[in-house]
């Protein structure tokens, strides 16, 4: 006779947990708190004087940032503004940090106040409305404190969703050791540079001239943007366009396949301890990476110091030289803060106080998005000691300026990226045909937009 | 039930001359009470229960019930997300992965466990405390460390086998020998409690009767381990189809050989949250755990019928 009355008991207390449950799940989208000026009444704008005086109140943020030595910067935020406690986390790099900041989205809680994005990542993060539009903030009145490529990279369908703080012109470092030993220049061409492999790997069996991470898809991109690829379009809010099989990217898959057949480029890991180590010793003579690598270098492996020096990418026509853009971040607020006022603040004091973006320069190695300070003297005669006291930003800023343009991430680059590693990333690791890798990651992307919603434009 | 005892003494021959017991005259509420009680107890382990299993696998088969795209929302999908799963070229091959996980590394590891826990048991080892601290010490390791540091030793920069073990043909193997080497001591102390249940009168019997060590391991240990490793077996195998932790720190060694597919679970997870689709990644969830169920169940009612038959 009790039994029913104990399963109604069983039953209301499932109802409960699962009504605790569905209760939070409201708070993963919340109209942004501050928001709650901004939705509440959809006309008022956070201003300056606003933002000014969350600055001046007693409050933490948290920040999710990889970059190195960001705590030098942040120390002298928290001179300027005492009242507001930068909690600093270091979530991991990159994928691991995209995929932490996914969870707790999703979850509804957990998530930073702030946090680094970079822009290849910074569509998803809006599309899905987890980080804040900060035209609610006065963003347009900061505009003009960026280069207009920075600012078209955190504008996404008229909105914008966060503050630049570095770009990423990429460039080859070269280590004056082993090419001082061997003879050698650093190659112009990438024809060059696949002679420049051969005789690296006759002279000494265990080196490389360079390794390629098969589960970073992030270099595979720049490498196919330099060689005039273009596989990723957003046609509009609804319809992109895949097409890893255009003629660009074929160039890059000819010539990276080849080189991975023959073991002339090691397929390691990149970013662990042991890619490290390898990076010190000299077994790769060339890292081609964005302008921020100087900073990893100097404060992963500072006994290397001196050995390296930056020149342009090798080039596919000599006669119109071109660059891509690899990395390079932005900082954006998460809907979830409770303090977006105090947080949209420190974003934009981080990446334009010139105090600060001379001291994230300095410290972490970030290329500056700010026109100040690119313009400034200091910057381009500034002698930079990993490379030996080369004036290198000279070679960034030219890199930034042959940047080809057209290039284009997907609205749902990271989950692209994530796969990267169990399709064209397999190919590389085993030096076999890259085209059937390739045609293999077209595959699951164009799977998934589908899945999505998306309409596949033709040419997919 | 509780009834009929009641009613059973009145239709006895009238022969009977005895008073029938008192208590048999009472309406049955000593019953009601025990359930009562039987309840209370078990109450908070109810409520645990239901918060932390019930509520969330209500919850994943409700999401997995939607689809939540970049375009067009949250929509209503009935068991779309299902059909998707049982034509899913990525689950299938995980599944049939962990499949020939679980076929050569079950039977493996429970096999060292049998052995380790027999020669416990014989009492002819030297130092027995030992052997059985030592055996079961790695699975107080959490499992994430161990695959860190079986990691390195795979590894070709500090490791022993030249990077071998994690490459193609060679990392299921791998991963099983770490899962070997963290388990076998569990099951070997499943089987040993097990073992040491069994009444010393039987022995004694059988010494009589002239059975030596060998005799007695095959003719009474292993029949009274029987139900101790049908247990085993059974952990074993959702153990095995939640295969995750390992491959997935192994990955950051060998990504371009770990797929995130490489295993059902974590399929599921990178579907989540690589991908954003909870939805789905709910659905894959399920579909592992009704597979799960399916093979537990098959195993342990074909070890019943065998017994049966014996």
């Amino acid at each position: 006779m009790r039994k029913p009355a104990i399963a109604a008991l069983f039953l209301a207390i499932l109802t409960a947990a699962l009504t605790g449950t569905a209760a939070c799940s409201p708070a993963a989208d919340p109209a942004d708190p501050a928001g709650a000026g901004a939705s509440g009444d959809a006309g008022r704008r956070a201003t300056a004087a606003d933002i000014e005086k969350a600055l001046q109140t007693e409050t933490t943020l948290t920040f999710w940032s990889w970059v190195p030595d960001i705590d030098k910067t942040v120390a002298l935020f928290e001179r300027k503004y005492p009242k507001v406690k930068i909690n600093l986390v270091n979530a991991g790099q990159s994928a691991a940090h995209y995929t932490k900041l996914q969870s707790v989205v999703k979850a509804g809680s957990g998530a930073p106040d702030v946090a680094q994005l970079e822009y290849f990542a910074l569509p998803q993060f809006a599309l899905s409305k987890a980080v804040v539009d900060l035209n609610r903030y006065g963003a347009a009145e900061t505009k003009d404190a960026f280069t207009p490529s920075a600012w078209e990279q955190v504008t996404v369908n008229g909105g914008v969703y966060g503050v630049p703080q570095d770009t990423g012109p990429m460039v080859m470092f070269y280590r004056t050791d082993v090419f001082d030993r061997l003879k050698l220049d650093p190659p112009k061409t990438w024809e060059e540079f696949r002679t420049v492999a051969e005789k690296i790997k006759a002279d000494d069996p265990d080196a490389f001239v360079t390794s390629v991470d098969p589960s970073d898809a992030g270099g595979v991109d720049s490498l196919i943007w330099q060689a005039g690829g273009r596989p990723f379009a957003i046609q509009d809010a609804t319809t992109v366009r895949v097409n890893l099989r255009d003629e660009g990217t074929g160039r890059w898959a000819a010539l990276w396949g080849d080189l991975a057949k023959r073991k002339l480029v090691d397929p390691a890991v990149g970013w662990n301890d042991a890619w490290w180590r390898d990076m010190a010793s000299g077994k790769y003579a060339v890292w081609i990476a964005g302008a921020w690598a100087p900073g990893a270098i100097a404060s992963t492996i500072p006994q290397s110091t001196g050995k390296w020096r930056a020149a342009p990418m090798p080039q596919w026509d000599p006669a119109a030289p071109a660059a891509a853009e690899n990395g390079g971040s932005a900082v954006s607020v998460l809907t979830q803060s409770r303090n977006p006022l105090a947080a949209v603040g420190f974003a934009r004091w981080l990446n334009s106080d010139p105090e600060a973006v001379r001291s994230l320069n300095t410290a972490s190695g970030l290329f500056p998005a700010t026109r100040e300070l690119l313009g400034s003297a200091e910057f381009t005669e500034a002698e930079i000691p990993v490379l030996g006291g080369q004036k290198a930003n000279k070679v960034f800023a030219e890199a930034s300026a042959r940047v080809a343009p057209g290039w284009q991430y997907l609205p749902f680059q990271v989950y692209a990226n994530s796969v990267m590693k169990d399709t064209l990333g397999r190919a590389v690791a085993a030096g076999t045909d890259l085209g059937a890798g390739l045609t293999a990651w077209q595959e699951q992307i164009t799977a998934y937009a589908r899945q999505q919603g998306f309409t596949l434009a033709s040419g997919s | 039930m509780a009834d009929t005892p009641v009613v059973a003494p009145r239709a006895r021959p009238p022969t009977f001359r005895r008073r029938p017991p008192t208590p048999r005259k009472r309406p049955p509420r000593p019953a009601a009470r025990y359930h009562r009680a039987a309840w209370a107890f078990s109450a908070p382990f109810c409520a645990v229960f239901a918060i932390a299993i019930v509520a969330p696998l209500a919850y994943a088969t409700y999401l997995s019930l939607f689809q939540d795209r970049l375009v067009g929302g949250t929509v209503f999908v009935g068991l779309d997300n299902y059909l998707t799963a049982f034509g899913d070229r990525l689950l299938h091959v995980g599944l049939l992965r962990v499949a020939l996980f679980l076929a050569v590394q079950v039977p493996i590891m429970l096999g060292l466990a049998l052995l380790a826990a027999l020669a416990l048991d014989s009492g002819r080892l030297r130092f027995a405390g030992v052997y059985r601290i030592g055996i079961f010490a790695p699975y107080a390791v959490p499992a994430v460390v161990a695959a860190l540091m079986w990691g390195y030793l795979y590894g070709d920069e500090f490791g022993l086998a030249g990077g071998a073990a994690l490459s193609g043909p060679w990392i299921l193997t791998s991963i099983g020998n770490i899962v070997t080497w963290e388990w076998t001591g569990y099951n070997m102390l499943i089987l040993y409690a097990a073992l040491r249940v069994v009444p010393g009168e039987l022995y004694e019997a059988a010494e009589i009767d002239g059975a030596g060590e060998i005799r007695k391991a095959v003719s009474i240990k292993l029949p009274a381990l029987r139900p101790a490793l049908l247990l085993a077996a059974i952990f074993s195998i959702i153990g095995s189809f939640q295969l995750f932790n390992e491959p997935n720190v192994l990955a950051v060694l060998a990504p371009a050989e770990i797929a995130t597919s490489y295993t059902p679970n974590m399929y599921a997870y990178n579907l989540a949250f690589n991908g954003q689709q909870y939805n789905y990644a709910a659905a894959v969830a399920v579909v592992l755990g009704g597979v799960t169920i399916v093979v537990a169940y098959a195993v342990q009612l074909t070890a019943a019928r065998r017994e049966r038959r014996s």
